[in-house]
């Protein structure tokens, strides 16, 4: 009895390790490689894949050696309790050893250094939980299954909530992947025999895991150093990696990353500041959402009564304000709000918005260049006000990716504003406004008495009138507007983003479902079951997520409570489940069922109430999808047999159905079909698993 | 002592030389020809099967190119010497082997044009203030990670929108908004050599001059062809290393080097220009090479401008170049003895200025692309009647 607690503990410590490793790794990659939505997706959808695999890995190593035991588990867990700290280390360093240092990286090397980085730790971890299970089967034969699954999502909860609520806020990567691993070290090392404990072997792998740990923490900055200046500043907020880097006088703001800004980059602080504000007779109220190097100085030429700025994240405008990117001017009053969240809230109106956000590559970002949000722009925007935000821009010539996704912002603006004026230039600046605007700004410049660098001796040369005429001629009306619902600039964003690396998905999408046929094909009716599932649980939550910011602003608290309580139903579920297997495929047919309702419901409540609905029936949507996903669980391990096999097949099914689901939701579903039509995917795919149990059931009968 | 055969001489001696071979590798006086580019090379490669079945209507036989046997082709324009088996497509992308012809798909439809100061060249010591009639078809033979144009010059022909121009309408044009030369610019002319050298031959007979903005990568008969009706070019210089020219560009320094042997030879003005890219061109001891290089082969009176690097395309994940290092590489280089230094991308400065090299007094005053003080007499400084090099606008 005492090894099946030691063996336990070890489950459920995996389980706190293993999700704040995910966790950490997805962001440790965001950072090195592009932080599009595509990659989000890929690496999430990587590691679940290499999960799956490592799950299934053990079901065959069992079958050769018939008698799992304590010692290997032990061995491996004290393996798994080091390699998060050797995995992120190879993270950062093979980066630059492997590609182009300062280069972005296209989306099949992506994938390939994505997949083979993570693959060790993925595999084991996916072949630690079966294996434990066997270990305890070894003692006691009747071991159910289903309380392992439990064990993990105990874990799993813990772990998501530990790194969500505290080491986020309190230490770096590698300090939370020690506290993170130290309950596995220990859980580990009390796996041993009291007697075996203090054997040489033992201490030896328990020291060497504990100074692994260590040796992270320690050369945590070092491996953080920028090869060109040095590193003056680091911090992972809760929301990205901040760093500067300082190269002679030059200090540039990096985060995740991609430089943002340095104080020297002034001529893109006067383009942010002056096109739009020169329109205007009188400044008085401005709104920043984020900022530019250098604007406020420009800003403060206008000497308005009051400038708001709203930005995220806090970590940005202590580093902004500490290393004299930003000037704190007169008048000038931060709000540390998501921009949306905020307008929403707010009755203030301004005279001039600018919004300065980066492109829209995530869902995050993509509600700031929705209709709706142009819509709530000028709701606060005085009858005479400008608005203003801008894109990546070219220098001779709009390449059809592009032309398509400014088109689509520019249909879209459009129906909010009388006046679309776009500028070309290294960024393209769409000004909006009901008043007329001028496209001479050196000119108004100069009556106004406001000195430039840039503007007053650049412009002419660069934004001639021909330059202008380009651009906004070759707006293309036909481009789809952006919707809150249907983000179809994301798409454009894709599409561009394989453009630069003149490469396309169309490989990648082909083998997978080729594989995923093959797959499918050759699983049990229980396991499509839950492949099915996992694949809705995964779309549910993607979506649910991608809702609550449309409506509410990315609201971290709020939106780690939703991850952490689509992990929380799980455990009550799976307990449920277990109680209620005897009664069989019929349990599961009505979970589908719920599934379906459940799904038509968030639909329906999104469509209908939109903003009015509740947070906390976000939370609840969350925590039941989640009980049905954990119920079903068991049921299907209990139809299929519940031996060891099985259940590494349905552990297997449950984690390649959420690798699935959280790829095809985020870069298929949403982006080319909208919300709506993504939830009629995932509910489509939930009546071809009620088919596939009913169908089969009469088979059999 | 036992005697040794031929056969196993030549066996034990070519086993002795394969296995000291790595140790290349470790010799300290490496040749910099052959300087390891690291983990990335990434010179272009040939399209296979990948050219259209007939040309187009913008399509011109290649101006240079030999025909070998299988009905395949070889490029003789630039360096990479394309060897295209019928069906296949250049490295620049913009030519192909059709039927064992090659056939250049960029003439007569550029995809970009512009009317430009020609300070934006940047060429400062060539007609200071008039405009450059700019344009550009698609392609290039390098591929740089951090180019400006890359919508135009990573793509092939067909797959850019374009105007319709041929060398007259070219000339035309350029008259109609008064411009005084044309630049071949934006992407690479050299992938256009057959466009270019026929609208520069007609514009030379109509009075107007021809610019060149290059990254220099050209064989030397095409450019001693080009140099008969060149007035100026800008050519970039990226490093003085054939490492970063593998890794960042996708080319080889020496042709580059031949090229401004060539121009100086055959007495064209030009400027070099060099883009400091940190943590990879921002090297003091590459730009001493650099400008010992410039003075033993080409003199100290052509001007190097040292341009300010800013995320482009591929390369997004490097900080801009401190504006101190571009002052202090200027600084570098007149110490070295380059007459004419100029810093570039950065709004204001005084390395945007040109100063007399014999008295040192400011002659030309630049803010953006104005001129706010010109203290040149024609070709000769105001106060000491030096003549400055260059093509200034009283000649």
């Amino acid at each position: 009895m005492k090894n099946v607690h030691a063996i336990a503990r070890v489950v459920i410590a995996t389980g706190i390790s293993s999700i704040v490793t995910q966790l950490l790794v997805i962001r440790e990659l965001l950072t090195q490689f592009s932080g599009n939505e595509f990659v989000i997706a890929l690496t999430l959808f990587n590691w679940l894949v290499l999960g799956g695999i490592g799950t299934g890995l053990s079901h065959f190593v069992t079958r050769f050696h018939k008698k799992a035991g304590i010692r290997l588990l032990g061995r491996l867990s004290f393996l798994l309790a080091a390699l998060p700290v050797i995995q992120i280390m190879a993270i950062r360093i093979l980066r630059d050893d492997l590609f182009i240092h300062g280069a972005s990286v296209g989306f099949y090397p992506t994938l390939t250094f994505t997949f083979f980085s993570i693959a060790p730790y993925c595999l084991l971890v996916g072949f630690v939980l079966p294996y434990s299970l066997f270990a305890l089967r070894s003692e006691f034969p009747d071991y159910p299954g289903a309380r392992v699954y439990i064990l993990d999502n105990i874990g799993d909860v813990s772990g998501g909530a530990f790194f969500s609520f505290v080491l986020v806020f309190l230490v770096s990567p590698l300090t939370a992947v020690f506290f993170s691993s130290l309950p596995l070290l220990v859980s580990t090392w009390l796996l041993f025999p009291a007697q075996r404990r203090y054997s040489p072997t033992i201490l030896f792998y328990a020291l060497l895991t504990l100074s692994t740990l260590i040796a992270g923490i320690c050369f945590e900055t070092e491996s953080l150093k920028p090869r060109e200046g040095k590193l003056v500043y680091y911090h992972d907020s809760r929301y990205n990696r901040i760093t500067v880097h300082q190269d002679m006088e030059q200090y540039t703001l990096f985060t995740d990353g991609t430089p943002v800004f340095s104080n020297q980059n002034l001529e893109m602080a006067e383009e942010t500041v002056h096109y739009s504000l020169s329109q205007l007779e009188d400044v008085q109220d401005v709104l920043l959402v984020s900022a530019q190097g250098g604007m406020m100085i420009e800003v403060e030429k206008y000497s308005p009564k009051a400038v708001d700025y709203v930005e995220l994240d806090p970590e940005i405008t202590t580093v902004q304000f500490n290393f004299g990117l930003l000037k704190r001017i007169p008048g000038l009053n931060i709000i540390h709000k998501d921009g949306r969240a905020y307008l929403t809230e707010t009755d203030r109106t301004y005279d001039a918005i600018i919004v300065n956000l980066p492109e829209p590559e995530t869902f995050q970002i993509n509600r700031f260049y929705t209709d709706r949000f142009f819509g709530l722009i000028k709701e606060h925007l005085a009858p005479h006000g400008i608005y203003s935000f801008s894109m990546q821009g070219f220098d001779n010539y709009l390449a059809e990716p592009q032309r398509r996704k400014l088109s689509s912002l520019y249909n879209t603006v459009k129906k909010h504003f009388a006046n679309v004026l776009l500028l070309p230039g290294q960024k393209v600046f769409f000004l909006c406004s009901d008043q007329p605007l001028t496209t001479d700004i050196p000119h108004i410049l100069d009556k106004k008495n406001i000195e430039t660098n840039y503007i007053s001796y650049f412009f002419e040369g660069n934004i001639t009138t021909e330059r202008i005429k380009y651009l906004n001629d070759l707006m293309d009306p036909t481009v789809p507007e952006n919707l809150d619902n249907s983000p179809r600039l994301m798409k454009l964003m894709f599409s561009q983003w394989f453009t630069k690396f003149s490469t396309s998905p169309t490989g990648f999408m082909i083998i997978l479902a080729v594989l995923c046929l093959i797959y499918l094909a050759r699983i049990s009716r229980e396991e499509f079951v839950l492949f099915s599932t996992g694949c809705m649980t995964m779309g549910c939550e993607i979506l649910v997520i991608f809702a609550f910011q449309i409506f509410f602003g990315y609201i971290y608290l709020q939106i780690g409570i939703i991850v952490t309580l689509f992990l929380a139903g799980l455990m009550p579920g799976a307990w449920f489940g277990s109680r209620l297997s005897h009664m069989g495929a019929k349990t599961l047919a009505l979970t589908d069922i719920f599934l379906i309702i459940m799904m038509g419901l968030l639909i329906l409540g999104l469509l209908k109430c939109g903003d009015r609905l509740p947070v906390v029936s976000f939370l609840i949507f969350g925590f039941l999808v989640s009980l049905a996903c954990g119920f079903q669980f068991p049921v299907a391990l209990y139809l299929r047999g519940g031996d060891n096999p099985a259940a590494t097949r349905t552990f297997s099914a449950d984690l390649i159905g959420a690798a699935c689901g959280t790829l095809v939701t985020s870069i298929v579903l949403i982006p080319y079909l909208g919300i709506v039509w993504a939830a009629a995917g995932l509910i489509g795919l939930k009546f071809v698993s009620l088919a596939v149990i009913g169908l089969t059931h009469e088979k059999n009968q | 002592m036992k005697k040794i055969n031929r056969r196993r001489f030549i066996m034990c001696s070519a086993a002795l030389l394969s296995t000291s071979m790595p140790a290349h590798a470790l010799w300290p006086f490496l040749d910099e020809k052959n300087e390891p580019a690291g983990s990335a090379d990434i010179t272009g490669k040939i399209f296979k099967g990948d050219a259209p079945e007939k040309p187009w209507k913008w399509s011109h036989e290649g101006f240079l190119y030999e025909k070998l046997s299988g009905g395949r082709v070889m490029c003789g324009i630039c360096p990479h010497r394309c060897m295209l088996a019928p069906g296949d497509r250049s490295v620049c992308r913009s030519k192909v082997n059709i039927d064992g012809t090659l056939y250049s798909l960029a003439y007569g439809n550029p995809c970009s044009i512009n009317v430009d100061p020609i300070e934006k060249k940047p060429l400062y010591h060539f007609k200071p203030r008039s405009r450059a009639f700019s344009l550009a078809a698609a392609g290039c033979n390098f591929r740089c990670l951090n180019c400006q144009n890359w919508e135009i010059s990573q793509v092939k022909p067909h797959e850019v929108r374009h105007y319709e121009l041929f060398p007259p309408d070219v000339v035309k044009k350029a008259r109609q908004v008064k411009a005084i030369s044309i630049a071949y610019t934006y992407s690479e002319a050299v992938t256009y050599f057959e466009y270019m050298i026929d609208i520069a031959r007609l514009a030379k007979e109509q009075g107007l001059h021809n610019l060149w903005i290059s990254n220099g990568y050209i064989n030397r008969k095409p450019l001693l062809e080009l140099c008969k009706v060149l007035d100026a070019a800008n050519v970039n210089l990226k490093a003085q290393s054939d490492a970063i020219y593998r890794k960042l560009c996708g080319g080889r320094l020496e042709p580059v080097l031949d090229t401004f042997r060539t121009l100086h030879e055959k007495g064209i003005h030009f400027e070099m220009t060099n883009l400091v890219v940190p943590g990879y061109v921002d090297d003091p001891d590459l730009v001493k090479r650099m400008c010992a290089w410039i003075l033993k082969d080409l003199g100290p009176d052509y001007p190097l401008h040292f341009l300010r690097f800013f995320t482009q395309y591929k390369l997004d994940r490097l900080p801009p170049t401190p504006i101190s290092t571009l002052v202090r590489f200027r600084e570098l280089a007149m110490r070295e003895g380059i007459r004419y230094v100029y810093t570039g991308n950065i709004p204001v400065h005084e390395g945007n200025n040109t100063y007399c090299h014999n008295c040192k007094k400011l002659l030309i005053e630049r803010r953006g692309y104005h001129i706010t003080i010109n203290n040149m007499i024609g070709n000769q400084c105001k106060f000491c009647k030096t003549v400055i090099p260059g093509v200034w606008n009283d000649e």
